[in-house]
């Protein structure tokens, strides 16, 4: 409850906190309302040492102070989920397509060039893909099984997240090589393939580490990374990374270094 | 958060705060900043750690027929700060005065 003040704010000072404080997330709001209806307050029953300073003079302070608990709410809340990630993603891969449509002309020319391409695109996918599950991903033990829900939500977000990838290879292994296509048509044939193949690469390793370092729950980034025991305790207790989930599903358990008892990362969720 | 990262209007508030300036508007007028950019300030130092907020005693406000008010003090961290800070910025000492008691 918000306690009342001495005397009433005016009418305008009213209506632009009962206006603004609609931007301030819910759970602040009432604080927010407060702390602001008191500063008002003061500024019109003080005297400022500032000739001429009015309440008015509080008000972009009020807005900026509501707008900047907005997008702290909505920073937090999508800070390392996994939609972020795939937008940030969506928002790479156009931006890998403007060089090649600027090149290109126009949209149909884009589009033929992409065609034309398309074959050479799955076998280096094909190619990739293989080569990077075969030594790039790992396991995560579970020390409770996993329910079937979050786990198949991670096998979406990891097959959109390689899709993405690979596209943004092949599409910036274009955009390298397409400049020089018309005086050196053999040259760009021989790298584009072998840019798209060393981008692709990179980008799997990447998704794997990015999908290792997530809730299994969830798939928000795991953050705090804390050191738990030290190297000369490896063979007697634990030597690992503990990374929590924000939301408290869990922590992700990383030993330094691997040994035949305990080969990969733990996942121990909360009860 | 570094020193390096901490800019000359972010500064010059931490260092009104070290000089026992509480209040929002109390740091605008003895900084001269505007107050949109006092408190998103104060809100990120906050966030950062190196400031902390309170509402003052009841006791005191009813004393005085006002309303609570919200006020801001430097952490421990935030002291760390400002000291390097104010290295970067020599002349940040100049630009706020001492509170009169």
């Amino acid at each position: 409850m918000i306690p009342s003040l001495p005397s009433p704010l005016p009418v305008l000072d009213r209506a632009l906190l009962h206006l603004v404080c609609r931007l301030v997330p819910l759970a602040e709001r009432p604080d927010w309302l407060r702390c602001w209806q008191a500063e008002l307050w003061h500024r019109h029953h003080l005297r400022s040492t500032e000739p001429g300073s009015t309440a008015i003079d509080l008000y972009p302070g009020l807005v900026r102070d509501a707008l900047w608990l907005y997008t702290e709410s909505i920073h937090m809340a999508l800070e390392g989920t996994a939609l972020l990630c795939i937008e940030l993603l969506a928002a790479i891969l156009l931006f890998a397509i403007v060089p090649l449509f600027a090149l290109s002309g126009s949209g149909h020319a884009l589009l033929g060039l992409l065609m034309f391409n398309a074959d050479r695109f799955l076998c280096g996918a094909v190619l990739v893909t293989l080569v990077s599950f075969a030594t790039g991903s790992r396991t995560v033990e579970h020390e409770s099984p996993a329910s079937l829900a979050p786990r198949f939500r991670a096998q979406i977000f990891l097959a959109a997240k390689l899709v993405l990838v690979l596209t943004i290879a092949f599409l910036l292994s274009l955009d390298l090589t397409q400049p020089f296509h018309t005086a050196h048509p053999f040259t760009a044939e021989i790298l584009q393939p072998q840019f798209f193949v060393f981008m692709a690469l990179l980008g799997l390793r990447w998704n794997f580490q990015d999908q290792d370092n997530r809730c299994k729950h969830c798939l928000r980034e795991l953050a705090t990374p804390e050191q738990v025991g030290r190297p000369s305790w490896n063979f007697l207790y634990s030597n690992s990374t503990e990374l929590l989930c924000k939301d408290g599903h869990g922590l992700l358990s990383v030993p330094e270094i691997e040994t035949s008892w305990r080969q990969s990362s733990r996942w121990i969720a909360s009860s | 958060m570094a020193a390096q990262r901490l800019s000359h209007t972010t500064a010059l508030i931490l260092k009104a705060l070290s000089l026992n300036y509480r209040f929002g508007f109390e740091i605008m007028e003895v900084t001269g900043l505007p107050s949109g950019t006092v408190y998103p300030a104060l809100r990120r130092l906050e966030r950062d750690k190196l400031v902390q907020s309170d509402w003052e005693p009841e006791a005191e406000a009813i004393e005085h027929a006002r309303p609570m008010r919200r006020y801001y003090q430097i952490t421990k961290a935030g002291k760390t700060v400002v000291l390097s800070a104010t290295e970067r910025y020599p002349l940040l000492a100049r630009f706020v005065p001492e509170k009169q008691a």
